[in-house]
């Protein structure tokens, strides 16, 4: 969640003024660290993933499964824990520096949702391929900690979205009534914030800047009873304590959708988040772009959140939730009213997908960036001035098209340029499905950064580990072979829009680029036919005549990226690839049947075998005795589904029935 | 009719050309030479005539150009080497082979020394989903064993290799070589399927002797002589007035950048014996 600096923040009308100060003096703190970490090289691959947790709270008497907002409390539990401390782990301010690989402990930190909490190994992982397999230990490891720290009848589970967040009465422990001032939302209260100052900011802020409430419909799913069409019973029409109730009498709620007002609904999102180190700018440029067109498939194959707001919709994802929740752009940002008071018109929320590719690697071709982005002009002049090349300028002048949303009085007097701290505060509000990260200082240990961001989170700690241990092996195979997956970053876009839809997993179909290897040479002879030493045959390669861009993708299933295609010119797959990959270096016999697990639920995921937790949890609802068949989670289906998922994620449901159709249990 | 001269036949780095790193690795060693040939005969010149040339007795396939090496540190890289000693080949000639095959490693990657060397022997195989105890191994293919295997070591102690690896190699064939070796090997590189079946008695005889168990998924057979003369023929302008080609030996070599994971150069050389008069 970036920077959690303390001080008094300024609310929007007061931070305006200083928008372009922070902006410009973010960019001057970027420079400085480029100009001196630009250089930098061979630092090694450290990873880390970051998964984050609901913490419910069951009510056994009246079989109730509601949100724990004691997200503080657990936080200050962990933290005091002489045990953890020694060891090195906890919260993040309590962490001792030297840790020895294989005694880290977990560290947990606070999220937006004070129902939430996320937790990092307390070491990142080494590059080792043995390394892989002290992943799921570590994240159970974490979940068993966290759990230490609660009380008994509260436990983390890791659900993308709590199922009844926002519904007409009781869902938080203890309950508080919506419509407090902040959020000033119609479904949930502003106690379900993190009331750490920068967060209840955040969310007035964006509210302020945006001039609304912002706006989330997700089509319902319309199931056997469902009222047709359907409006949205839980909408009250008639309040009139803020401007922003008038929002949905001016027709923010959608027919046939489940409408949400507040940022809790997206940011409440629990996600499965992996950043790597690379050796290099040039590297994790590399990896950037290579891994932006993987984001919607990824996101389609972990997909884990169908139901919002007690409704099942018809969407798998969460990604356009949180997207719509931070969404500051006011109606003329939005392309509702002519400009006036705004600069630009913005296609995209905050939190999106990829713009922009970044990297200068030779497969790269303009034609790829065919999305026409604003940029801070002027900000984008100083980094070209400051030494710093065109795609990467251009990367940063557009994430600086924002206004910081939350300035702290304090930061505005001590400002160093040695910090990074006007930097961050557009750079990690600026939630795309990829995040390039600067080392946090010129002087740091710590290289430059890509996170992958678009996966959710999944019920046990077996996929979760899967899922991340597929991304960094894809990494070493992608700059091993070379690999090239450019599509045109507007496909990429369009591949996110299809990859919340209900089952997009096995019934839609993404772009995908057809030939991932390097190019090899032109004029190759045909094979089978002599070579004449000395004949007339040409001189020096020539590279491959380019043809057209749209040549080079097709629309493939997710079955097809990850497993292939037939015949010897169908694409390979994605697992092929990495399993050619292992074969390639040394690995234990242990290792590699580790990781053929993982593998495993991945192929199986994208062939069918096994279900996304998605699918997963709208058949449980549905075939749930109590369902009515009406599209609602009631407080009873709701209490099982919880309580299925904490037995999932508590040893994959050993002793049930419920891992079947998720994975094969060992 | 002039007596068999060897031919080395080099892929070059394949890490990066492509789909042949997909196939299993005697479809990758043919595919690799194929690409390799084809590319070197796209590049011949007025001045450069010829793809292929003579040094000593030895002609290259394609002919060597000056190699990259390595773009980092030597201490920044695994490399692994690995010695496929090929049937109806005596083993008299294994030491040869053995230094012969590493030089030209040596020479390609620009290295001093590689980490681990993993040898082969011809016709013996492991399946781990074999559950019978191994055969007992002859007393023939032991002393064959020890007598290739004093090659490694004399390797080891002059520095050009680290560590020293087997493969295929079960608890019957190891307990029977070990007594004969001084320096222990470090590895027994087994091939795994998809399935993860290892016998037992093998993870606990490789535990005790602090052998590393490592995967592969090489095929039994790398480089049959009907597959290379195959490939040949289809140079026939080039190849076409040779005799009987006899491939001696293959040799597989990976540097991987340690800390990264990361594969920087991956490739095959392959030694045959022939008729070689029109070469």
């Amino acid at each position: 969640m970036g920077l959690l600096s303390l001080g008094t923040p300024l609310t929007w009308e007061e931070a305006r003024p200083y928008a372009d100060l922070v902006r410009e003096r973010g960019i001057e703190q970027l420079l400085n660290i480029w100009k001196k970490a630009k250089s930098k090289e061979r630092d090694i691959l450290l990873w880390g993933d970051e998964i984050e947790y609901l913490v419910v709270s069951y009510d056994e008497d009246s079989k109730d499964a509601r949100l724990s907002l004691r997200q503080a409390e657990i936080l200050k539990d962990l933290a005091h824990d002489e045990e953890l401390r020694k060891a090195g782990g906890c919260v993040p301010s309590l962490q001792e520096i030297n840790q020895k690989p294989g005694q880290r402990v977990p560290t947990f930190h606070a999220e937006y949702g004070r129902f939430m909490l996320e937790a990092t190994p307390g070491a990142p992982y080494g590059g080792m391929l043995r390394d892989l397999l002290t992943v799921e230990p570590d994240m159970k490891k974490r979940r068993v900690i966290a759990k230490q720290h609660m009380t008994n009848n509260e436990t983390p589970i890791t659900m993308t979205s709590f199922p009844r967040l926002g519904v007409p009465g009781p869902f938080t422990q203890p309950y508080y009534p919506p419509h407090g001032p902040i959020a000033r939302s119609i479904f949930v209260p502003d106690e379900i914030i993190n009331p750490h100052i920068r967060f209840p900011t955040l969310t007035a802020n964006i509210r302020s800047r945006r001039g609304s409430k912002v706006c989330i419909n997700l089509p319902v799913f319309y199931d056997e009873k469902t009222p047709n069409p359907f409006k949205d019973p839980t909408v009250q029409y008639d309040l009139s304590d803020y401007p922003e109730d008038g929002d949905v009498r001016n027709g923010a709620a959608k027919d046939g959708h489940v409408y949400m007002d507040a940022m809790g609904f997206g940011m409440g999102s629990c996600c499965l988040q992996i950043t790597f180190q690379a050796k290099n700018i040039s590297e994790a440029r590399t990896l950037y772009d290579q891994l932006c067109p993987l984001g919607p498939i990824m996101l389609a194959l972990s997909a884990a959140s169908p139901i919002f707001k007690g409704y099942l919709t018809d969407i798998d994802c969460r990604w356009n939730i949180i997207s719509g929740a931070v969404d500051d752009r006011t109606e003329e940002e939005r392309g509702l009213k002519p400009l006036n008071e705004n600069k630009y018109v913005i296609p995209k929320s905050r939190y999106d997908s990829v713009s922009t590719y970044i990297s200068q690697d030779p497969g790269f071709r303009p034609e790829y960036n065919d999305v026409d982005i604003h940029q801070n002009l002027p900000l984008k002049q100083q980094l070209l001035d400051g030494g710093m090349d065109e795609p990467l300028a251009k990367h940063f002048a557009h994430l600086f098209i924002r206004d910081p949303l939350v300035i702290f009085s304090e930061s505005i007097k001590n400002y160093l340029v040695e910090n990074n701290d006007n930097f961050e505060n557009i750079q990690s509000t600026n939630w795309q499905h990829m995040r390039f990260k600067p080392p946090p200082s010129a002087e740091d240990a710590i290289g430059w950064r890509v996170e992958f961001r678009s996966m959710e989170v999944q019920l046990t700690d077996f996929e979760n580990a899967a899922f991340s241990i597929f991304i960094v092996l894809l990494t070493r195979t992608i700059l091993s072979y070379g690999l090239n997956f450019y599509i045109p970053i507007s496909k990429v876009s369009e591949n996110m829009e299809t990859a919340h839809r209900r089952d997009a997993v096995l019934s839609e179909k993404f772009y995908f680029r057809k030939q991932v290897f390097p190019p090899r040479y032109a004029n190759r002879s045909g094979k089978g036919t002599s070579v004449s030493p000395g004949g007339s045959m040409s001189n020096t390669p020539k590279p491959v005549e380019l043809g057209p861009v749209e040549d080079e993708y097709c629309l493939m299933t997710i079955n097809e990226i990850m497993n292939g295609q037939p015949g010897p010119d169908g694409f390979p797959g994605l697992i092929s690839m990495i399993e050619s990959y292992l074969n390639s270096v040394n690995v234990d016999v242990e290792t590699r049947c580790e990781l053929a697990r993982y593998l495993d639920l991945i192929r199986k995921r994208s062939n069918g075998t096994w279900e996304t937790a998605a699918t997963w949890i709208r058949n449980f609802v549905r075939s749930h005795p109590e369902y009515e068949k009406d599209s609602r989670v009631s407080v009873a289906v709701n209490y099982d589904l919880i309580k299925a998922a904490e037995t999932l994620g508590n040893g994959e449901g050993k002793g049930t029935s419920l891992w079947k159709g998720l994975f094969e249990k060992r | 009719m002039s007596p068999p001269s060897s031919i080395v036949f080099r892929t070059g780095n394949i890490i990066t050309t492509g789909r042949t790193s997909l196939e299993k690795s005697n479809q990758e060693l043919l595919n690799s030479l194929r690409q390799n040939f084809e590319d070197a005969a796209s590049r011949v010149t007025s001045e450069q005539p010829s793809w292929i040339e003579a040094e000593g007795d030895t002609v290259y396939v394609p002919r060597i150009e000056e190699p990259d090496g390595l773009s980092e540190e030597r201490t920044e890289y695994d490399i692994t080497v690995k010695l496929f000693y090929l049937p109806g080949v005596s083993v008299s000639r294994r030491k040869d082979h053995t230094r012969e095959a590493l030089q030209n490693v040596l020479r390609e990657l620009r290295v001093p020394s590689i980490d681990l060397l993993i040898i082969s022997f011809p016709n013996i195989s492991f399946d781990a989903e074999d559950h019978s105890p191994d055969t007992e191994p002859t007393q023939e293919e032991v002393d064959e064993w020890a007598e290739t295997y004093q090659a490694l070591e004399a390797l080891q102690l002059e520095g050009q290799i680290k560590r020293i690896g087997l493969s295929e190699f079960g608890v019957a064939r190891l307990v029977k070589l070990l007594p004969r070796t001084s320096i222990k090997p470090s590895v027994d590189q087994i091939n795994v399927r998809d399935c993860c079946v290892v016998p037992k008695p093998l993870i606990q005889f490789a535990r005790e002797q602090k052998i590393e168990l490592l995967t592969h998924n090489d095929c039994t057979n790398i480089l049959p002589s009907s597959a290379l003369q195959g490939l040949l023929q289809e140079n026939h302008a080039v190849f076409g007035g040779l005799g009987n080609i006899n491939p001696q030996w293959v040799v597989k070599y990976t540097a991987v950048i340690q800390d990264r994971g990361v594969v920087e150069n991956k490739g095959y050389f392959a030694m045959a014996e022939a008729e070689a008069d029109r070469l």
